[in-house]
């Protein structure tokens, strides 16, 4: 028997408990100490798996990423629980979905603040994942060999925008109602198939109790499965090719690396050994002190665990600081209820939208509420096969750069002025004099 | 050439997967396909035509239509924009009817004006039985192309858009 019981053992609970078959049955806790066992710390754990063992030191640098990623992944996992939370009390049919809203903000407990928080975490989704979008962009992340990941990304972005979009409608308020009819009938407008779309999505030809169903299950349970499937691809994929941080010409890729740390270090040769030249090697005898890890260059590259994992960690922090902020500070709106027969002045599309509806005082609805939106998501998705330029340097894009900036430019004055400067008849209103806006 | 049977095989497990999807994807159709709109609509008598003098517009709430007389003829224009849907009220202070979504404006016929709408205000059908307007709200015929005014009533000079940009 070992010396433990002796007076002022050194071995304390802990110790022990982590020592007990039980608890090495549940947690492999390898030892920190070595290298190989803070590699085994991440590779070991099924969550946190999903982060490399190692990754560029450049990456730990906030401006690498501006972790926009992450934190649309943050925001996602605090709508998931708030989503939750609220489907508790909500009903989704026409004659209790209003009453349920009320009820929630005065009779259940941090009801209204967990609405406020879902409500404020949506619009901050849209924009992190827009801005994730953009970042993305600039740095020319989205070129070989990363190109169907960005295109995973576009089927993301339009993900999020569904779940917004079909939330928006939930409360059934005037707000909810009107803004989802204007841009649902913006989908009647596509050639051909427009009306018959339109109908097939709200289940029949006004918004009523199955227009509410369907956006109720569509939002809660299609979407969620398809963003767990498309995010499960995305996260895949940003593995296996690599992430894309620092100075394209001084720090290559980690693809590139990690393809070259594959190949076997080029060892010296004996001058006498001319049968090692048939390709067949026998590493056993190699004799050097680099082992194949060499080529990785590892003063590059850190443990993710801990030190991208604590940045990350900080990030989700105050994310969530930053939404229950807004969420204690701000009330989400909710208006009188539903009304088909009055329509309120202004009615505006979701602020996102909104950039549409500007467009469509001025074009065709044909040409604003179906070609140019088609013709935009057509674009993100072909970006990366049409811009063969392979550098990622901006001295060399500027033509890419140019039209970018040129396009998000206009979107993002056309969005100001439609939700900032439009009253009611889309009059033009300046914003400090009436401000028409409820996000 | 006969097929092998292991082309036999890999072309079944594709067709058969193929035919799969056909099958979830038509029964999915199938369930999801909006109900047709039973009761969407039918005859629907009124007041009789003295009821609705030259210049007014009657909300019919019921049938989220308005009974509109312009030129001595009798209108039962739908309440819905042909634009994107909104809800259109009528203007007492200019006659005409006024959307607040986007400014599309329309005459008591529901004859296009201005605004960005693509046709006039869809109708119902109107007919004066015994005495009595019957409106037909099984019945949406789409509103009138733009440009081709006939019912134009005299402009009554106010307007219900405040902030009038143009």
């Amino acid at each position: 028997m070992p010396d433990s019981s002796a007076p002022g053992s050194s071995r304390s609970w802990r110790t022990r408990v982590q020592e007990s078959a039980v608890y090495r049955s549940i947690v492999r806790t390898p030892s920190l100490d070595s290298p190989r066992g803070r590699a085994q710390r991440a590779f070991g754990n099924v969550f946190l798996h999903v982060y490399p063992v190692r990754v560029p030191r450049a990456l730990l640098r906030f401006r690498s990423t501006w972790r926009l990623g992450f934190i649309s992944t943050v925001l996602y996992a605090i709508l998931l629980i708030t989503g939750v939370y609220l489907m508790f009390f909500y009903t989704p049919a026409v004659s209790m979905a209003y009453g349920d809203m009320q009820q929630l903000r005065t009779q259940v407990g941090f009801g209204q603040l967990i609405r406020n928080v879902h409500r404020w975490g949506a619009h901050l989704m849209v924009l992190a994942v827009v801005f994730h979008l953009v970042r993305v962009f600039v740095d020319g992340a989205y070129k070989a060999p990363r190109q169907f990941n960005w295109v995973i990304g576009v089927a993301l972005l339009v993900v999020t925008l569904a779940y917004s979009f079909t939330g928006y409608l939930l409360p059934w308020d005037q707000l909810a109602y009107w803004a989802v009819t204007v841009g649902s009938d913006l989908v009647q407008y596509a050639p051909g198939v427009g009306g018959w779309l339109r109908n097939f999505l709200l289940g029949g030809s006004t918004i009523g109790q199955s227009a509410l169903l369907r956006f109720y299950v569509i939002h809660v349970a299609v979407l969620t499965a398809a963003f767990f499937a498309i995010m499960a691809v995305h996260l895949w994929r940003l593995r296996k090719d690599g992430l894309a941080v620092g100075d394209p010409d001084v720090a290559r890729d980690v693809t590139e690396r990690a393809t070259e740390a594959v190949r076997v270090p080029q060892a010296p040769v004996p001058a006498d050994a001319r049968w090692l030249a048939d390709g067949r090697r026998v590493l056993g005898v190699v004799e050097t002190d680099e082992g194949p890890g060499h080529v990785r260059q590892p003063e590059d590259e850190v443990f993710a665990w801990p030190h991208l994992l604590i940045r990350h960690q900080v990030v989700a922090l105050a994310v969530t600081a930053l939404v229950l902020a807004l969420g204690i500070a701000f009330e989400a709106p909710l208006r009188e209820l539903a009304n088909p027969n009055l329509t309120p002045e202004p009615s505006k599309a979701p602020w996102y939208f909104v950039g549409l509806q500007e467009l469509l005082a001025h074009f065709d609805p044909l040409v604003a509420g179906v070609l140019a939106p088609g013709m935009l998501v057509a674009a993100l998705v072909l970006l990366p096969y049409v811009d063969r330029n392979p550098s990622r340097r901006p001295e060399h894009r500027r033509v890419a750069l140019t039209l970018f900036w040129l396009i998000f430019g206009a979107l993002a004055v056309l969005t100001v002025i439609g939700a900032l400067f439009r009253g009611p008849g889309w009059g033009f209103v300046l914003p400090w004099e009436h401000l028409y806006f409820e996000p | 050439m006969s097929p092998t049977r292991r082309e036999m095989l890999e072309a079944g497990w594709k067709v058969g997967s193929g035919l799969l999807v056909v099958a979830a994807g038509w029964t999915s159709f199938e369930a999801l396909k909006p109900l047709a709109d039973v009761g969407g609509g039918g005859l629907l008598p009124l007041l009789p035509p003295d009821a609705y003098p030259e210049g007014s517009a009657t909300f019919v709430r019921e049938g989220r239509f308005f009974v509109t007389r312009a030129k001595e003829e009798l209108f039962a224009v739908s309440q819905k924009c042909p634009h994107l849907g909104c809800a259109v009220p009528f203007c007492e202070a200019s006659g005409k009817f006024e959307c607040p979504c986007h400014g599309s404006v329309y005459n008591l016929a529901g004859e296009w004006i201005s605004g960005p709408a693509p046709r006039g205000m869809d109708k119902h059908p109107l007919q004066v039985v015994d005495g009595r307007v019957v409106v037909n709200t099984a019945i949406l015929e789409q509103g009138a192309p733009l440009g081709s005014r006939v019912y134009d009533t005299p402009d009554r000079g106010g307007s219900c858009a405040p902030a009038a940009e143009g």
